[in-house]
């Protein structure tokens, strides 16, 4: 005697079809939300071209982030050092105009982070600019970048922490608590 | 083709949209959250993200004047360090000053000025408005001035120095009214009558610890509380290892404190008669001839009342140890008698400390190095005249009583806890119409004020000190304020000034702010200065003083003494009177300042509630001490709670074992016990003064603290004490060892010799 499963399974073809719909929908989602919210590249209150500034224009890196080769932090540049350029640059462009309404209201420019590190990371710039070491290395290529965002080049990731470190055979370079303290 | 039909289409497009809606929340939950970066709209000139900035300042913890470094981060506060350029305590700094930060980052601080709304002491405040309080405050003000009685308004601070004393002065003074008192508990009234009685000057010499090579220390626990202990410490320690030769150092005291447990021999005359015994060695060195002044014959007839078997009876210290501790304080050179603590605050303390000072003068100690150098005259206000003693607390009380005190100002002092409840001054305050704190915490006796204009605490505003004692030479200090104000509160020194503008003072107090009034005295100070060293302006000198945290001039005080021969008639040193019949109350009450709370004020800071005591190792609370044979008597044993009973009150304690006090005297730490005060503060332990007799040295009205007896009722309960030590005994487990003096070249270890009493 023959028995198939076919008519067995036959039943089960509308809940796999219904599944099957679900998981597309799921990939498409995700798909959408990686497309127009991306995490790695967020929209800033006011669309600062790092291509504009940092590429066609040259502007050193430290002549903004002036704490780079100081500190442990780079620091973002107050509201006052924008306006001492665009007191006379572009004053007419719109988002010129927005950031001279954050000036006059004394405010300053919510910038959402976009290279961040987890607070157990201990990260100093001074060390690694002093070193020689490019911003891009780290932070990917800002001159080409409309928006600010995260690349594969540097993922910001702790193997490309240890990567760098095992290259230039930094010394304690790959102890945990070089990093970790 | 399957079929599909419609509902079959509506059921997938729903599934579908699910999905759709599932994978954007997943990728949604995976993401980093988004954090910002916040910019500064103008960046501050002063500090730069991540990097630390140090700004040198004055340590207000306690009256010693040590300068600070603190480092600052993003404009925070982070630690606070000694200032190694500060002559006082040249970069070290003791636990209270480095808990200086939780006296600003404190949860329990006054935020905003307050208004007591119900009965007095109901804890009912409202928040109001500083032009509210000012006003209120400055409405009485004037009208009391335009009356002429501007006499009946009483300010009564903590003490201060330096410019903010002179604007208190000034303000009090263009008032009318010349009730300014300054008020601590500790402050050592005896020492410095004993000092304008021997000196002819009412001011602190400088003790020179560190160039001394013996130490004879009467009852001033300088390592843990004396004056100024940052600075002493500094000086031990040099004596003892910094050159080659170690200094000697014997401490005088009926219960071991941190001094006694640093020094080479300890030695327990009985409370009180320190002066006694130092008579006693001046009369040793006197009838032996290691004194050959020309008023030689006038000392040994002053001294003629104090042989050594007489003394040796008086004070329970035998008449070997008398020859011998005198024939070591002349034959070692140079060598130092200083007087102070437990000895300053008998009955008899003036006549104590000027027998002191007598030792000193006998073996020419005086203006030499590693002896006693007088300090010149200070560049700036040290009032030490307005110290009220507690006698003039009790004056003041009796004003109040009368009427004739009609506004109060407090500033930083805490009477209602640091008074016995016999001067019944929390009663007396309730006489007083109005009273107005500007203490930055809610104290006892803030408590009871009607009006409360919170300060700034000492990081955040301006102000300068003076040193006293000062260290041989001129020396002067700016506080800088290191941070912005946390909350809505005041500078002290700008209130008085609102103050004295709202009353038609501005004439002659002209200043906008507390900045403008020390800089303006500062430039004083810089114009005084010869033109030859001077800086080339006074806003480089200015600077300079800010970043160096401090400013001195090598002046020294020429060395030469003349005794006045009238106090040679005047030596002479009687037996201490004590409250409290021996028969009802067997036991002398010894109260000691805490190494970490000291009189109290530290004891709304964990960090300092959490540091063992240096001798018991106890946190958190109070305990009494009993030596083991006083323990035995009473069949009492380490937490069991008794009652100490003074004629004056009761308080209650757990028992600790202490073998290092003489029997017949019981101590107990100060700085517990508090009923307001915040809440690390508030409802642990017990506070001694409460129950002090109102007993008085009665040359300088000062409270004889030491000289309360008691007696211990036990309770039959017990508590665990929190200490961080195990057991205090060695139990011949050979953990602590010591040589035995000489005898130590037969490389015999003993243990310590502490006797083990079986119970």
């Amino acid at each position: 005697m023959n028995v198939s499963i076919v008519p067995a399974l036959k039943t089960l073809i509308p809940a796999a079809v219904v599944v099957v719909v679900v998981l597309l929908g799921v990939v498409v989602g995700y798909w959408a939300n990686a497309a127009f919210y991306p995490g790695t590249s967020p929209e800033q209150p006011i669309a600062f071209s790092h291509k504009l500034h940092a590429g066609e224009n040259q502007i050193p890196c430290m002549y903004c982030h002036t704490q780079a080769r100081r500190s442990i932090s780079a620091g973002v540049p107050s509201v006052s050092k924008c306006m001492g350029c665009h007191n006379e640059v572009a004053t007419e462009q719109p988002q010129i105009r927005s950031l001279l309404s954050y000036w006059e209201n004394k405010e300053p420019i919510p910038w959402i982070k976009v290279h961040d590190l987890p607070d157990f990371v201990h990260f100093t710039h001074k060390r690694h600019v002093l070193a020689g070491i490019e911003c891009q290395t780290c932070h990917g290529p800002v001159e080409t970048m409309e928006r600010i965002r995260l690349t594969s080049v540097a993922p910001m990731k702790m193997g490309m922490c240890l990567n760098c470190h095992k290259q230039h055979e930094v010394e304690h370079g790959l102890d945990c608590w070089t990093c970790h303290k | 083709m399957p079929n599909i039909d419609r509902r079959d289409f509506l059921k997938l497009v729903g599934a579908g949209s699910a999905g759709v809606g599932a994978g954007f929340m997943l990728g949604e939950s995976i993401k980093h959250p988004v954090e910002y970066l916040i910019p500064h709209v103008v960046a501050p000139e002063d500090f730069s993200t991540g990097i630390d900035t140090w700004y040198n300042t004055v340590c207000s913890m306690c009256s010693a004047g040590c300068g600070i470094s603190v480092r600052t981060r993003e404009g925070r506060a982070k630690k606070i360090e000694g200032n190694p350029l500060h002559p006082v305590n040249q970069g070290r700094l003791c636990a209270r000053g480095q808990a200086g930060l939780q006296v600003l980052y404190n949860p329990d601080r006054l935020t905003h000025p307050l208004m007591q709304t119900g009965q007095r002491g109901s804890m009912s405040f409202t928040q109001i408005t500083w032009e509210e309080g000012l006003d209120k405050v400055a409405d009485r003000l004037d009208l009391l001035k335009a009356a002429q009685r501007g006499n009946r308004v009483c300010m009564l601070s903590q003490g201060i120095r330096g410019h903010l004393a002179q604007l208190f002065e000034l303000f009090m003074d263009q008032l009318g009214s010349e009730r300014l008192l300054h008020y601590d508990f500790d402050h050592p009234h005896t020492l410095y009558a004993a000092n304008q009685r021997f000196f002819g000057e009412e001011r602190l010499p400088y003790y020179d610890l560190k160039n001394t090579r013996f130490l004879l220390s009467f009852g001033a626990d300088y390592l843990g509380n004396w004056i100024s202990p940052v600075h002493h410490s500094l000086g031990f320690g040099h004596s003892r290892q910094g050159s080659g030769v170690r200094g000697q150092f014997v401490q005088i005291e009926p219960r071991m404190s941190l001094s006694g447990a640093a020094a080479d021999e300890w030695i327990a005359a009985i409370p009180g008669t320190e002066g006694i015994l130092a008579l006693g060695l001046a009369h040793h060195i006197v009838s032996e001839g290691h004194y050959r002044g020309v008023d030689r014959d006038d000392w040994i007839a002053a001294l003629s009342g104090y042989t050594k078997s007489q003394v040796a009876e008086q004070t329970g210290v035998s008449a070997d140890t008398i020859s011998r501790l005198a024939d070591t304080f002349v034959h070692t050179e140079p060598s130092l008698a200083i007087g102070g603590g437990s000895a300053g605050n008998h009955s008899n303390s003036v006549d104590t400390l000027v027998a002191v000072n007598a030792l000193n003068y006998l073996v020419g100690n005086l203006g030499k190095t590693g002896g006693l150098l007088f300090n010149p005259e200070p560049a700036g206000q040290v009032s030490s005249a307005r110290q009220a003693s507690y006698r003039t607390m009790i004056e003041l009380g009796e004003d109040a009583r009368q009427g004739n005190i009609e506004v109060l100002i407090l500033n930083g002092t805490n009477p209602v806890f640091t008074l016995p409840s016999a001067s019944g001054f929390s009663e007396a305050l309730a006489e007083i119409p109005l009273i107005v704190s500007l203490s930055s915490f809610m104290d006892e006796t803030t408590a009871l004020a009607d009006i409360i204009l919170p300060s700034h605490t000492y990081l955040e505003s301006w102000g300068d000190d003076f040193p006293e004692p000062g260290v041989g030479f001129s020396i002067g200090a700016i506080s800088q304020p290191v941070v912005s104000p946390l909350y809505n509160t005041r500078a002290t020194g700008d209130i008085l000034l609102t103050l004295a503008q709202k009353i038609g003072l501005s004439e002659a107090m002209p200043w906008g702010n507390m900045q403008d009034y020390v800089k303006g005295g500062w430039r004083q100070i810089y114009e005084r200065g010869s033109l030859d060293t001077r800086m080339e302006s006074f806003e480089s000198f200015w600077t300079a003083i800010l970043k160096a945290g401090v400013w001195g001039e090598k002046m020294h005080r020429d060395p030469a003494f003349t005794l006045d021969k009238g106090v040679i008639d005047t030596i002479g040193v009687q037996a201490p009177e004590f409250s409290g019949s021996t028969d009802t109350y067997p036991f002398v009450l010894h109260p000691y300042l805490s190494t970490s709370l000291h009189d109290g004020q530290g004891a709304n800071l964990p960090w300092m509630q959490e540091l063992p005591d240096p001798m018991t190792s106890i946190v958190y609370g109070s305990w009494v001490e009993l030596n083991p044979a006083t323990a035995k008597q009473l069949t009492l044993k380490e937490g069991d709670l008794v009652d100490i009973e003074s004629p004056h009150g009761k308080i209650r304690a757990p028992v600790y074992i202490y073998p290092a006090i003489m029997p017949g005297v019981i101590a107990m730490p100060i700085g517990q016990g508090h009923s307001e005060y915040g809440r690390y503060a508030k409802n642990r332990g017990a506070n001694p003064i409460e129950i002090l007799s109102p007993q008085i040295d009665q040359l300088t009205g000062a409270l004889a603290s030491s000289a309360t007896r008691v007696k211990i009722v036990a309770t039959g309960r017990r508590v665990e004490l929190v200490k961080t030590g195990g057991n205090s005994r060695e139990l011949g487990r050979e953990i602590v060892q010591t040589t035995g003096g000489k005898a130590s070249h037969s490389a015999k270890l003993n243990s310590i010799p502490i006797t083990e009493i079986s119970t």
